[in-house]
C-alpha cells in the first residue's frame, strides 16, 4: 500500500515518531529472537529416513451411515468400493472388517479414535461418514482420519454431491480412494478412476471395449464387425488407436483406426498398403509408431496422429514391432524384431538411431514389451525354453530381472497403470483367455473379465 | 636261477605297440571332438547359465516400482530346544538352611510407616496478586510488541512465532513447530515416496555397506522440493548421489496439508544403505 502524499508536518512528525517506536520494537524482538533460537527457525521441519524398508500404513474402512432408508445401498456400496480402491492400492492394508467395533461414526465428533486404534482392529487411518439421499440427488461426507493422532485435522475430508445412481456414487468413492491413495503415497495419484480398454469377443467379433480398472462398467466401444486388435490410449485418453480390419472390397487387410472417445465415432485415418498394425503413442501425444508392411517388409513407421508426416524408421531383414515409447523421456523406444533369427526384445532411439538388443541370459520368444512410466523398467512376456509365456520387469539402467508370474498358463501383453505400481494382462489361466490385473511386484493378481475371449489389455493414462 | 630277459626287439612287438599307440589316441581325440560338435549345436537349452538356470529374482521389491519396499525381516535366532548329544546334568538340591538358623519372625501387626508430610515452604506465596493481574489459564495471547518482520501493515498485529501455530506464541522442542505431531501421515507419505525412489542399484557395486547419509531439503507449499543439499556425506560419493536424486525424483510431493499455515516444511531425510 501506496502511504498517501500529505506534506502536512505534523503528520511528518508524527510518522518519525511512530518509526522510532518501531525500531525499538524490532530491536527487542531481535534481542528476543536470538534469546530462543529453536523456536524461530521460523518454519517447521521433520526428520525421518530409509534403510530397511517401510512398512505399509494399516487403515479401516468403516460402514458408512445413511441417514435416510433410500441411501442404504448407496452407502453399502460407497463403502464397498472405497474399502477395494484401497485394498488394492499398494499402498496401504486394510485391517479385517471382522474385528471393527460395533459403534461406527458418521460424523468425526462421533469418532472413538481409541476403539479403533487400539487392538484388534490397531489401525492407523479411518474412513468413515455418511450418505443422504433426497430426491434424485445423494450428499455424501466422507473422511479420513489419523486415529492414532486423534487430535489432528482430518487427512481427507469431502463433500460429495451428485446423482443418486449407483454409477455416480462409484465415482465419488473411487475419487475419495485416489484423494486417500495420493496423501499416503506422497503424491503419485491414485487410479481409481482410471479405465482399460481391450479387445472382446463377447459380441461375436473381435470390438474394442473399456472398463473402470476394478472391472466395473465394461461396456463396448466400437462395433466394426471384423476384427479390432491392439488399443492404445492416446496420452490425454481423448482416443484410442488400434488395429482394425476394414472390409474394403474382398481384401482384408490391417490398417490403424483412430477411435475418439469424445464423439464415440472413428476418425479417419489414412489406408496404407499391406498390413499396418500395433500403434503406439508418444508421451506428448504429438507421434503415434506403427508397424506397416507398405514397402514389403515390416517395419516401424512413426507419424502424425492424424496419419500426415510419415516416416520410416527401422531398416533390417526381420520384422520389427511392437513398439513403445519410454513414457519418462519420448526419447527411446523399445520394440520386438526377428532379425536374429527369433523375436527378441530392442532399444533405440524415437528417431531410429542407434539400435541396440536387450541381452537376456536365456534364450527364447520375447513379445509385447511396456515402459513403466517412471521410465525405469521394461515389462514384457517372454517365453523361455522350458516354459510358457511368462511376465518379467527389467530394470532398464541394470538389466536385474524380476519373474512377476510362473506356473500360471500364459501370461502376455503387459500393460502399466499410470501410478506404476500395476500391472494388466492377459491370461489363460483360468481355461480361456481374460484380462487380469496385479500390483507391479506381481502380488494380488485379480481377474477383471470372465464372459467371452478378452484380450490386449491397456490402461489409460488418467 | 637263470632270469629270462625278453627285449622288445626281440619279440618284434615294437610295430603293434606304436599302432596301438596311435588308433588309441585317435579315438580319444575322435571322441572329444565328437563331444565337442554335439554340445555345440544344443544352445537351445544349454545357456551360458547352464541347464537353464540364471539368477532371476522373485517376489522382493522392484526398485522402480513405486511401491512401499517390504520391510525386511532379520530372523532372530531362536534358542535350540532339542537335546543334543550330551545328557544335561543332574541339577544340583538346593541346599537346605542349617537347622540352627531361625527364622525372623512375623510382625503380629503390619503398620504402615507414617510419613509426615510438610508443606514445602518455597511455594507457600502469600503475597496478593495484583490488581490487574489476570487468573491463571483466562488470558489470551501475550501482546508482545509488534515484530517488523511479521505482517507490517497491521501495527496491532499480534505476535506470532513460527508460522504452524495459529496465533499466541508456539514454542516447541527440538523438531522444529508440530508438523511431525500432527501430520505424521505426511511425513510417513515422504518417506514411503522417497524410498520408493531410491535405487540403490545405482550405488557403487564394491559398496557393501556405508554411514548414514542425510541430505536436507525443503518442501513448498505445493509439495515441490527445493534446497536439496547433503548434510552429511556418507562418505561415499555414489551413496550420497543417489540419497540426492531419490530426493529429486519424489519432486513434486503431496501439497502441504491445508490446515498447515506455513510456507514450507524443511526436512532432514537419513538413508542407511546396507547390501
Amino acid at each position: 500500500m501506496k502511504p498517501e502524499a500529505s506534506s502536512s508536518s505534523a503528520n511528518n512528525v508524527l510518522r518519525r515518531a511512530s518509526r522510532r517506536v518501531f525500531t525499538a520494537a524490532a530491536g527487542f524482538a531481535l534481542t528476543f529472537l536470538l534469546a530462543v533460537p529453536g523456536s524461530l527457525a521460523a518454519q517447521d521441519w521433520f526428520r525421518t529416513g530409509t534403510g530397511l524398508g517401510v512398512s505399509k500404513p494399516r487403515a479401516a474402512v468403516a460402514d458408512f451411515a445413511s441417514r435416510n432408508p433410500s441411501s442404504q445401498s448407496f452407502a453399502t456400496l460407497f463403502g464397498d468400493v472405497v474399502r477395494n480402491d484401497l485394498d488394492y492400492s499398494g499402498v496401504v492394508d486394510i485391517a479385517s472388517r471382522s474385528f471393527y467395533p460395533t459403534q461406527v461414526p458418521s460424523v468425526p465428533s462421533e469418532l472413538n479414535a481409541m476403539a479403533w486404534s487400539s487392538a484388534p482392529v490397531s489401525a492407523q487411518f479411518l474412513a468413515f461418514g455418511n450418505l443422504t439421499a433426497t430426491g434424485d440427488m445423494v450428499e455424501i461426507q466422507a473422511w479420513f482420519n489419523d486415529v492414532q493422532n486423534p487430535s489432528a485435522p482430518p487427512v481427507v475430508g469431502k463433500v460429495y454431491h451428485g446423482a443418486a445412481q449407483d454409477e455416480a456414487v462409484r465415482q465419488f468413492a473411487h475419487q475419495f480412494a485416489d484423494e486417500i491413495i495420493a496423501k499416503l503415497s506422497g503424491g503419485v495419484p491414485g487410479i481409481a478412476s482410471t479405465q482399460i480398454t481391450y479387445v472382446s469377443t463377447r459380441s461375436g467379433n473381435k470390438e474394442i471395449w473399456a472398463m473402470d480398472y476394478d472391472g466395473a462398467n465394461q461396456h463396448q466401444l466400437t462395433s466394426l464387425k471384423s476384427i479390432s486388435l491392439t488399443p492404445r490410449w492416446s496420452p490425454d485418453a481423448s482416443r484410442i488407436a488400434f488395429t482394425c480390419y476394414p472390409t474394403a472390397g474382398a481384401i482384408l487387410s490391417a490398417q490403424i483406426c483412430m477411435y475418439s472417445m469424445v464423439t464415440g465415432r472413428l476418425l479417419t485415418w489414412p489406408h496404407h498398403p499391406g498390413t499396418n498394425s500395433s500403434p503406439a503413442w508418444s508421451p506428448d501425444g504429438a507421434k503415434l509408431m506403427f508397424m506397416s508392411s507398405m514397402y514389403g517388409n515390416p517395419e516401424l513407421f512413426v507419424s502424425d496422429p492424424d496419419g500426415g508426416h510419415l516416416q520410416r524408421l527401422t531398416h533390417s531383414v526381420g520384422a520389427s514391432t511392437s513398439a513403445t515409447f519410454n513414457p519418462k523421456t519420448g526419447q527411446q523406444v523399445a520394440f520386438v524384431s526377428d532379425r536374429g533369427g527369433v523375436p527378441q526384445l530392442y532399444t533405440m532411439d524415437a528417431s531410429g538411431g542407434d539400435v541396440q538388443k536387450v541381452d537376456l541370459p536365456d534364450m527364447g520368444y520375447v513379445i509385447d514389451p511396456a515402459w513403466s512410466p517412471n521410465g525405469q523398467l521394461l515389462a514384457f512376456s517372454w517365453r523361455r525354453p522350458n516354459g510358457n509365456y511368462d511376465l518379467y520387469v527389467m530394470d532398464v539402467a541394470s538389466h536385474a530381472l524380476v519373474e512377476l508370474t510362473r506356473d500360471a498358463a500364459r501370461n502376455e501383453r503387459p500393460s502399466w497403470a499410470p501410478d506404476g505400481r500395476h500391472l494388466v494382462f492377459e491370461s489363460t489361466r483360468t481355461g480361456s483367455r481374460q484380462i487380469w490385473s496385479m500390483l507391479a511386484d506381481g502380488t494380488q493378481a485379480r481377474q477383471l473379465t470372465t464372459q467371452g475371449q478378452s484380450e490386449s489389455p491397456n490402461w489409460s493414462p488418467k | 636261477m637263470s632270469t629270462a630277459r625278453v627285449h622288445i626287439d626281440e619279440v618284434g612287438l615294437r610295430a603293434p605297440l606304436a599302432w596301438s599307440l596311435v588308433l588309441h589316441s585317435v579315438v580319444l581325440v575322435s571322441l572329444a571332438v565328437s563331444t565337442f560338435i554335439s554340445h555345440q549345436g544344443d544352445n537351445w537349452s544349454g545357456s551360458p547359465g547352464g541347464g537353464g538356470s540364471m539368477s532371476v529374482k522373485l517376489v522382493g521389491g522392484v526398485p522402480g516400482i513405486p511401491l512401499p519396499r517390504p520391510e525386511e525381516v532379520t530372523n532372530s535366532r531362536v534358542v535350540d530346544t532339542t537335546k543334543g548329544l550330551f545328557k544335561s546334568e543332574p541339577q544340583p538340591k538346593p541346599k537346605a538352611p542349617p537347622p540352627d538358623v531361625k527364622r525372623i519372625p512375623e510382625f503380629t501387626k503390619q503398620k504402615q510407616p507414617k510419613y509426615i508430610s510438610r508443606p514445602s515452604r518455597l511455594l507457600e506465596d502469600n503475597t496478593p496478586p495484583p490488581e490487574n493481574a489476570v487468573p491463571y489459564g483466562q488470558g489470551g495471547s501475550p501482546a508482545v510488541p509488534y515484530s517488523q518482520a511479521q505482517a507490517p501493515a497491521q501495527p496491532q498485529n499480534q505476535f506470532t512465532l513460527s508460522g504452524a501455530t495459529a496465533g499466541g506464541f508456539g514454542f516447541s522442542g527440538p523438531g522444529g513447530g508440530d508438523f511431525g505431531g500432527r501430520f505424521s501421515w505426511y511425513v510417513d507419505a515422504v518417506r514411503n515416496r522417497v524410498s520408493s525412489n531410491w535405487l540403490q542399484s545405482t550405488i557403487d557395486p564394491s559398496v557393501r555397506f556405508a554411514p548414514r547419509a542425510v541430505v536436507a531439503f525443503d518442501i513448498l507449499r505445493d509439495g515441490s522440493i527445493a534446497n536439496v543439499q547433503v548434510e552429511h556425506s556418507s562418505g561415499n560419493a555414489s551413496v550420497d548421489n543417489s540419497a540426492v536424486r531419490a530426493i529429486l525424483s519424489s519432486t513434486p510431493l503431496q501439497r502441504l496439508p491445508n490446515e498447515y499455515s506455513g510456507a514450507k516444511v524443511s526436512v532432514e531425510f537419513w538413508f542407511d544403505f546396507k547390501r
